[in-house]
């Protein structure tokens, strides 16, 4: 800082009067300040003293510096000495913004503008000073709108992207930029199009950005549409698009929000398709869901239900009050009522089979289960449930039934069949003793002494006896091989084992086998089919037979034993014979398999099959000291 | 003669079939005593006893073809009538086999009955009279002497007398003395004769 120059007296401006410039200085809006080379202040205007807050007087012969805050006061000398000594210009005839100090010490913005005084020497120059405190406050003003803006626009969770009418990117959000995975910077300026847009597509797109913008259509592309991110990746954009025009109402740009729906669209698509699977799901299993609000409020029935009950959709669902009185048959009405009132008052669950009728009067078989809910209200009780067209799977069980019963009774002909030879015997013997009894009283009657009719008397009661000897027999033959439906009773299986003796015992004295019954009093009743049970206690009887057939050497004896067992009563069938070779153990229930010569295989998968239907079990196991253990058990009757 | 009438025996197990034959067959004079099992029947067996056994062919225990096979194996005679079924004549064929009279169904017409029954009783009495006759055949054979017995044998053979020298090397003539002591001592009224009693004494029993 050179400062040692004696201060100049100011030259009076060549030309023109001292007043003239005196008074042109004071009007002057803006603070001029002339200095001479060594920096010292030769005139102040009326507005620098206002806008420093010094006097003219006090001023003047000063270093200009003293109007400048550190560290512009002590570089100042330098600028001048160095334009001096180069003629490089700073800031001479460019003007710039600058820091300024009052008297008072405090700083101002202002705008400086500095020109050298011509045809002086030494130089001096001349400064023009505008506080510019207010310009600068709209301007920072104006910079904090912006940033909150441009944060607006990057809080924003959709991309904005504004383009030029070529299709650069004049602007886009951190949004969009995440979108599409660039950075601002290197997006600003580049084709939108090229960039972002699928090869695919970027004609069409190119297209219509071009008609948006002539004004030929409303958006400059699809509305939802897709964007090739960085990575190659393709998202889904929602777009909505405006055009962007100047003060004087020129287009130019677009101005877009789009909104990444990638996710959105998925899930949507999601939905769809797992409704739309629920629904073919429901038609497949023929099952439909409800949800109805109980007293009043939003009933719900997916498609299934009105097709099951054979309803219109567009007629939406029946209140519950109707259904029951119009669409659940006349006969199960009453019973679904009831139901219905027990669900309500004490279980909250619904869990019957009924019938309904439809508008066509054909009747379908249901099978309804609901939960029964307060609404978040209070206000009413939420029904949630599912209906269930159990038709065809009755039909179905019916058939199986059927064909389970025909099977079970083609079984037991078949176990007559195998039986024939000992029960013929056994009818014939009562026809034998008849026939002898009535010749032998013919003969009586025929002799020449004559005969006491007295005599004739035991060979009369001998034929009425084994008459109905011969009856009982053909009447359980009857009763055992008469194709009937599954009759449930209860059933004292100590007696079934008494009465069945009359069938199985011909069938073992044929073969010069010993059947022995050894029965344990006083066993609890089971529920059963007798005739069914009396079927598979033969067919173990006649197994029991054919082993003991086919070992010579074994005692030929059977037992029939029966005994209370935790889960109920024990029926065993006990050989003494060979036992069963492992290999024929393993296809033992099997169907069709037999290891006897004119067996049908059925008997032993028929008798476990009637076993399993009466909830009991059958299996076998050795007889101690050699033989098998044919055994079932029976549940005993509940309560019993 | 000292022994009983002769005597059909029942064997049934079935007490009315057993007892409606008891009454039959004494309705028609014959003697009748009854068994409810074969063991029962054995363990009263008499071989000496005329009669007929009436068999019921299946009971438990010792079935009738096992109570045939007993008798056959002490060499007992009587003669059986076998009770059958409708599905049993492969057994009765066996009971056949094993040297049965006859076997009948039941049930049967009793005409059918007492007629197999009287058949048998006959054979049990041509049984009885045969084995009379071939003891006293093979009594009148243990009175001829060795040679005697040589010659037999060798005339039975159907040899001729000059052979026959041959074979026992002495002259034709001494055959001849040997053969009509022989023919005397049986009794035998031809050569024929002589050979049937050869024969029936050579039967077994």
């Amino acid at each position: 800082m050179d400062n040692n120059a004696d201060p100049a007296p100011p030259a009076a401006p060549a030309g023109r009067p001292e007043s003239e410039l005196r008074a042109l200085l004071d009007a002057a809006v803006d603070a001029v300040i002339v200095i001479d080379h060594a920096g010292r202040i030769s005139t102040f205007n009326r507005a620098a003293e206002r806008l420093f807050g010094y006097r003219a007087a006090e001023i003047v012969g000063q270093q200009v510096n003293v109007l400048m805050p550190e560290p512009y006061r002590s570089a100042h000398d330098g600028y001048v000495q160095s334009y001096i000594r180069t003629g490089e210009a700073r800031i001479i005839g460019i003007g710039r913004e600058v820091v300024a100090q009052r008297r008072d010490g405090t700083e101002f913005p202002a705008s400086l503008s500095v020109g050298e005084v011509s045809g002086s020497q030494p130089p001096r120059f001349i400064g023009f000073i505008h506080d510019i405190t207010s310009r600068k406050a709209g301007i920072d003003a104006l910079r904090r709108e912006r940033d909150r803006a441009q944060s607006y626009l990057d809080l924003a969770q959709v991309m904005l992207l504004a383009l030029d009418l070529t299709g650069r990117i004049a602007m886009i959000n951190r949004k969009g930029c995440e979108i599409v995975g660039y950075t601002e910077t290197e997006l600003l300026g580049r084709d939108w199009i090229e960039w972002c847009v699928p090869e695919a597509r970027r004609d069409a797109a190119r297209a219509g950005l071009q008609s948006f913008i002539a004004g030929t259509s409303a958006q400059p592309d699809d509305a939802e549409a897709t964007v090739l991110t960085r990575d190659g990746a393709s998202k889904l954009i929602a777009w909505h698009a405006t055009l962007v025009r100047d003060e004087l109402g020129n287009i130019v740009g677009t101005l877009s929000s789009g909104e990444d729906v990638t996710e959105r669209r998925r899930a949507e698509q999601a939905l769809v398709h797992s409704e739309s699977l629920l629904r073919s799901a429901q038609a497949i299993a023929k099952l439909g869901n409800y949800e109805v609000y109980v007293p009043t409020g939003p009933a719900f029935w997916s498609q299934e239900m009105y097709r099951i009950l054979g309803l219109n959709p567009k007629q939406g669902p029946v209140p519950i009050d109707v259904f029951t009185a119009d669409v659940v048959h006349p006969d199960d009405r009453d019973r679904l009522a009831r139901e219905l009132q027990r669900a309500f008052n004490e279980s909250g669950r619904l869990d019957l089979e009924f019938r309904i009728v439809r508008p066509d009067g054909t009747s379908r078989e249901v099978h309804s289960r609901a939960q029964f809910q307060p609404s978040a209200d209070g206000e009413s009780t939420v029904i949630t449930g599912t209906l269930h067209d159990i038709t065809d799977r009755k039909l179905a069980e019916a058939e199986v039934r059927q064909g389970q019963e025909r099977l079970t009774h083609v079984g037991r002909l078949a176990t007559m069949g195998e039986m024939a030879t000992g029960l013929a015997h056994e009818i014939n013997q009562p026809l034998t003793a008849i026939a002898t009894y009535a010749q032998a009283a013919v003969r009586m009657i025929d002799s020449p002494g004559g005969t006491e009719t007295t005599e004739l008397r035991e060979p009369l009661v001998q034929i009425t006896n084994q008459a109905l000897r011969a009856g009982e027999v053909i009447r359980r033959l009857r009763a055992f091989v008469k194709n009937r439906a599954t009759r449930t009773e209860t059933v004292d299986l100590n007696r079934l084992i008494e009465d069945l003796r009359v069938l199985a015992e011909p069938d073992t004295r044929v073969n010069d086998v010993r059947l022995s019954i050894d029965l344990t009093p006083e066993l609890p009743a089971v529920s059963a089919d007798p005739v069914q049970i009396q079927q598979v206690l033969l067919n173990l009887i006649r197994n029991a037979i054919d082993a003991t057939l086919e070992a010579p050497a074994a005692p030929r004896e059977i037992l029939v034993q029966s005994t209370g067992v935790a889960d109920g009563v024990e029926v065993a069938v006990v050989d003494r014979a060979g036992g069963i070779a492992p290999e024929i153990a393993a296809n033992l229930f099997n169907p069709f398999y037999t290891t006897k010569a004119a067996g049908t295989g059925l008997g032993l998968a028929i008798s476990r099959s009637i076993i399993r239907a009466h909830r009991g079990k059958l299996g076998h196991r050795p007889t101690p000291g050699g033989g098998t253990t044919f055994y079932f058990t029976l549940p005993p009757l509940p309560g019993a | 003669m000292k022994e009983k009438p002769a005597t059909v025996f029942v064997v049934d197990d079935d007490d009315a079939v057993r007892t409606s034959l008891r009454l039959l067959l004494k309705s028609v004079g014959l003697p009748v005593e009854t068994f409810a099992s074969a063991q029962e029947f054995l363990d009263g067996f008499d071989a000496e006893r005329a009669g007929c056994l009436v068999l019921d062919i299946r009971m438990p225990g010792m079935s009738g073809l096992e109570l045939q096979q007993r008798l056959n194996e002490i060499h007992a005679i009587v003669p059986i009538v076998f009770i059958t079924g409708h599905g049993d004549v492969p057994m009765a064929v066996e009971a056949m086999q094993h040297g049965a009279v006859d076997f009948i169904q039941k049930p049967f017409r009793d005409q059918d009955l007492i007629d197999r029954i009287n058949q048998a009783l006959e054979k049990d009495r041509d049984n009885r009279a045969g084995l009379k006759e071939r003891d006293a055949i093979r009594r009148r054979m243990q009175q001829l002497t060795p040679r005697e017995r040589e010659v037999l044998d060798l005339v039975t053979q159907g040899k001729a007398n000059k052979v026959i020298a041959g074979d026992l090397n002495v002259s034709q003539r001494t055959v001849e003395i040997h053969r009509a002591r022989v023919m005397e001592k049986m009794g035998a009224s031809s050569l024929a004769h002589l050979v049937r009693m050869v024969i029936e004494a050579g039967r077994a029993s």
